[in-house]
């Protein structure tokens, strides 16, 4: 990472160490959504970090927002950030001005009819009823369109996620104006789950570094049979394997951070790679903090729950390895070896 | 409390792709040998001798004793080359990645001139003595000794698992030179023994594969002039620990079934079904994971840090990835197997067990991981 993307991480470490405690991350799954918080960072310029200022973003590259996202992973922000960033980048693909406020994108069975009535209903989208703007892709005939459209103007069910976040199903009949639709085609579909993949997967790699940083922690201070359990060679071995996933996942992640505008098939890795990572160290997690991290109160929840939340959003890892396997099969060109170091 | 590791995204620099495509060229051309990515699978002194004409033994090494001068990166692309080519390297491996670099560190003058140009022509090749019946991963509790002699040291116990010795010239042996004290490190020194010396005597081991590669060598009143002791008698300890990041990230310590995968990705050129795609994309991510991980370290090492913890970090995720290769290939084979990857993959689950093993076995790396958590 440059050292503008330190200085910006470390940024967004401090306001989310400073607001984004675990009672925050409790609060809001009980409804006290940390409005505050949100502010700050918006204030911050961190909510449109990676889009550039002419239309209203705070420059930057995607790297940069995934720089934040990790932070914001680490700390289980429950937040509409990724949401937000990555609603940015569609908008800034479509060559439109950001609007103010958070903003979610949603697919779903959605059509725009000849009139401008969109209608048809969108299911879990993250964070919908603390949004201004959403997104919605929807079938124009044979075509694919973006609506921008106000949040209060569709029909919202609540409902959450594993991770106890906001994920509402929207039930959208509106009439939209021309000029807030947008022609977009299948590759910038495409584009939109790469970058969801490409957040999700340094979200979990944040919170991957984190778990096992309250694990060693946890394995430190926790004594059973006179001495604390992190002298057991059992428990040792346990969480190396933990490490070598998380340095795997962090090596992954931050291939993603320093490019300016991710690779898909480096997305491809890092998704299918960090997603198997996920799985693997929140069993371990949970199995060294036993049963007091089975419970609510302690805060390893808010982790583990995320991890298996996100290594299933925007493609869970089988999609990710499979489509990274074709993509390597159908390249005739190099074998496998040229191919592998062609990718840096 | 615990620190985050340092594997700090770097990439080799672009310039060292014409070295990549000379080596590739070099290698294309050669004919007389099977390639395994095993780099302990092949031994042929007629190799080595062909690759050192190129330059690329001692290639990191001062000019003023022949060697290359370059970077430890251009040597990374070089080694990388010749595993995924599956070369038989096995012959001139130890000295170039080990010996060498510990005679440049330890070794007095008279030892760099008298022993790095052969290493360098493809000449001579090494053994590392560390090993012994009663001594596996605990390396301390060695019992091979010597004592004082007019003139050097009388030399007597023996080795084992010495890949190689009966093809090999040398052997940095590490020999415990005084009593143990309290402090088990001490008392240790590293000689280097003449495999054809007086006293020496080399008895193969057939491994599991049936393949002769590795041996017991014995040491029966060896004597061992003063100059062939590397660096101060009693700093052995500290001189084998010195190396072991350089010996523990490199690409060989995730490249052994790359054949595997290679072949197995060749058989589904004309169609795979969703489970092999799926497959082949899991170890291919994990693969360039690994690599990315493995240079990132390369750079450390570049730039003169010596990081422990991360090399055995990437040995033992690099060989569980080895491990893992031939086990979930073999389950999603193509109807008709070609005979490469039939061939690859019965060598590979053969020589699998030896991948957590040498160069120190994965309950060994997992401790010192732990230790760099802070957990010991």
């Amino acid at each position: 990472m440059n050292e503008e993307q330190q200085l910006i991480g470390e940024m967004a470490r401090r306001m989310l160490d400073d607001h984004c405690g675990p009672e925050v991350v409790d609060r809001a799954e009980q409804g006290d959504y940390p409005a505050a918080l949100w502010t700050l960072l918006a204030d911050n310029g961190l909510t449109t970090l990676g889009i550039e200022e002419a239309l209203g973003g705070a420059g930057g590259t995607f790297g940069d927002a995934l720089v934040v996202l990790r932070e914001a992973g680490r700390k289980a922000a429950p937040l509409p950030l990724a949401e937000t960033l990555l609603a940015g980048q569609v908008l800034s693909l479509l060559g439109q001005k950001l609007p103010e406020g958070p903003m979610a994108f949603g697919q779903g069975a959605v059509t725009l009819d000849d009139e401008g009535q969109l209608k048809g209903a969108v299911h879990g989208v993250k964070f919908a009823r603390h949004c201004k703007t959403l997104l919605v892709a929807a079938k124009r005939g044979d075509a694919w369109v973006i609506c921008q459209i106000a949040a209060e103007s569709v029909g919202l069910t609540e409902g959450k996620d594993l991770a106890g976040e906001a994920r509402d199903d929207l039930d959208v009949l509106v009439q939209v104006q021309p000029e807030a639709c947008f022609a977009i085609d299948e590759a910038g579909l495409d584009a939109v789950l790469v970058w969801g993949a490409a957040m999700r997967s340094v979200m979990m790699a944040g919170a991957l570094e984190e778990a096992l940083a309250a694990t060693v922690g946890y394995a430190l201070e926790r004594k059973q049979f006179g001495k604390a359990i992190a002298k057991f060679q059992a428990i040792q071995q346990q969480l190396a394997i933990f490490a070598t996933h998380v340095a795997a996942s962090t090596r992954a992640a931050e291939t993603l951070m320093v490019q300016g505008e991710v690779a898909s098939i480096d997305v491809a890795i890092a998704k299918a790679r960090i997603g198997e990572a996920a799985g693997i160290c929140a069993e371990i997690a949970h199995q060294v903090h036993g049963a007091i991290g089975y419970t609510r109160d302690h805060r390893l929840n808010h982790l583990t729950r995320r991890l298996w939340a996100w290594r299933d959003a925007f493609g869970h890892e089988a999609y990710w390895q499979e489509r990274l396997g074709r993509a390597m099969l159908a390249d005739e060109a190099g074998d496998l070896w040229q191919q592998v170091t062609a990718l840096g | 409390m615990f620190q985050g590791m340092n594997f700090a995204p770097a990439q080799l620099p672009a310039e060292l792709e014409s070295l990549r495509a000379e080596v590739r060229e070099f290698l294309n051309a050669e004919t007389d040998w099977q390639p395994n990515s095993d780099f302990n699978a092949g031994a042929s002194p007629e190799f080595s001798r062909r690759f050192a004409a190129k330059g690329w033994i001692g290639m990191t090494w001062p000019k003023a004793y022949g060697g290359g001068g370059r970077s430890f990166l251009e040597r990374y692309v070089v080694t990388e080359e010749l595993l995924a080519a599956g070369a038989p390297v096995g012959c001139h491996w130890i000295a170039d990645r080990q010996s060498g670099p510990l005679l440049l560190k330890f070794g007095t003058e008279a030892q760099k001139q008298q022993f790095l140009p052969g290493i360098i022509a493809g000449e001579s090749f090494y053994s590392i003595g560390m090993s012994e019946p009663d001594t596996g991963s605990d390396l301390a509790s060695i019992r091979t000794s010597a004592v004082q002699v007019p003139g050097g040291w009388c030399l007597n116990g023996s080795k084992i698992w010495t890949s190689n010795a009966h093809l090999n010239h040398f052997m940095v042996t590490l020999v415990r030179t005084a009593p143990a004290t309290e402090n088990r490190h001490e008392g240790m020194s590293q000689f280097i023994v003449p495999i054809d010396a007086d006293g020496v005597t080399v008895r193969g081991i057939d491994n599991l594969a049936g393949e002769q590669d590795f041996n017991q060598i014995f040491f029966d009143d060896v004597f061992i002039a003063d100059d062939q002791v590397v660096g101060a008698p009693g700093n052995g300890w500290a001189q084998v620990m010195s190396e072991l990041a350089y010996e523990r990230s490199g690409p060989e310590r995730f490249l052994s079934a790359f054949r595997v995968l290679a072949e197995f990705g060749k058989s589904l050129q004309n169609g795979a079904t969703e489970s092999q795609a799926r497959l082949y994309g899991q170890l291919v991510a994990h693969l360039v994971v690994l690599r990315r991980m493995s240079i990132s370290i390369a750079s450390l090492l570049e730039a003169g840090l010596m990081p422990d913890t991360e090399a055995a970090l990437i040995k033992d995720l690099g060989n569980s990835y080895e491990r893992l290769v031939p086990e979930v290939v073999r389950l999603y084979l193509p109807g008709q197997v070609p005979k490469g990857l039939a061939q690859a993959l019965e060598e590979c689950v053969l020589h699998a067990p030896s991948f957590t093993l040498r160069g120190g076995t994965r309950e060994i790396l997992r401790g010192m991981i732990a230790r760099g958590l802070g957990l010991r």
